[in-house]
């Protein structure tokens, strides 16, 4: 009798609890505590902190402010994906453009072909050269996998070169290496 | 007495875990500095005692770069024997005490290994920023 009361309380009681336990979705902000760690990925707040670390130097270094006309017109050229998965490498050369063109002391060159187009015509009339830039900025993300029994570490080193473009030589090189280790789970990856 | 026995034997396996889970730094350095840090008198505002009875501040410097951005440098120590981990935030304020908008604003994650000192160093988006403050959060 007492079973038969208390076995479907339990039944009725095992789902809401689990429910209480899920989380429900919530709004998040890049680089929290909550923040997500995956091996085998690049994450978004790992953009952030080799942009962020990448900055850092760059603005300290001085090599922005070395130019005839300032701020400095820098060109993003390209990032080369050296690891296993598709990136998308406006997610760190975005900051690094949006941080700089803040900072004052450089603008980047406009990637819209309208704009461009439109510049190139502005130049034409005035009977002026358009401006080239003084600078590019280049980098390759490079995915390094280390493993030893069942712990695996994947290792992405997020380069940097600024290159004058009238000297031909590079005035500034940064890197960041993010490291994560863990262990395989049962399932493999 | 079997219990005795197995419980003394316990006590020190978990003994020698806890002291392989721990790390600790040792360091040397000039004794007579050289360069001079120019520190700064700070406000601390603690809501979380048990991260700073982990990782507190020791001290914050700051300079002007010779682009005329403001570079604040805030020493932090580890109080325990083990790592730590926690999250910093920089923000900026311009000489009006408005905050500047930083497009690098995001915390950046940040280990410490035991009885370790480091520095953690943040740059002003531009040479408008006149003021800053650094929030330090632990991590999980």
């Amino acid at each position: 009798m007492k079973n038969k009361i208390l076995l479907p309380l339990v039944a009725a009681a095992v789902p809401v609890f689990f429910a209480g336990c899920g989380t429900n979705a919530h709004y998040v902000q890049t680089g929290d505590k909550e923040q997500v760690i995956s091996l085998g990925q690049i994450n978004i707040q790992d953009y952030a902190n080799a942009a962020n670390d990448a900055i850092k130097d760059l603005l300290q270094s001085g090599a922005l402010d070395k130019v005839a006309n300032p701020p400095a017109l820098i060109e993003l050229s390209y990032i080369v994906n050296n690891t296993s998965q598709q990136v998308d490498t406006d997610l760190l050369t975005k900051k690094i453009s949006i941080a700089l063109l803040q900072s004052g002391k450089a603008v980047t060159k406009t990637v819209d072909s309208k704009a461009s187009g439109y510049s190139a015509e502005n130049a034409f009339v005035k009977e002026q050269s358009g401006r080239l830039p003084d600078f590019t900025l280049s980098g390759k993300i490079i995915e390094t996998v280390d493993r030893a029994g069942s712990t695996r570490r994947t290792t992405y080193s997020f380069q940097l070169s600024l290159n004058d473009t009238k000297a031909g030589v590079q005035v500034w090189e940064g890197e960041k290496e993010i490291g994560k280790q863990g262990t395989r789970s049962a399932v493999g990856f | 007495m079997k219990t005795v026995k197995l419980l003394s034997l316990a006590l020190a396996g978990c003994a020698l875990a806890l002291t392989g889970c721990t790390t600790s730094v040792n360091s040397v350095e000039n004794a007579q500095k050289e360069g001079q840090r120019n520190m700064i008198a700070d406000q601390r505002v603690i809501f979380d005692a048990s991260l700073n009875r982990k990782v507190a501040i020791v001290g914050v410097n700051t300079v002007t770069t010779p682009g005329g951005l403001l570079k604040v440098q805030v020493e932090v120590e580890n109080h325990t024997r083990s790592l730590q981990s926690f999250l910093y935030r920089f923000e900026w304020f311009d000489a009006n005490g408005m905050q500047v908008n930083n497009a690098l604003s995001a915390a950046i994650p940040e280990q410490i290994e035991g009885k370790e000192s480091k520095f953690i160093f943040g740059i002003a988006p531009n040479a408008s920023c006149r003021d800053f403050r650094v929030k330090f959060i632990e991590a999980d």
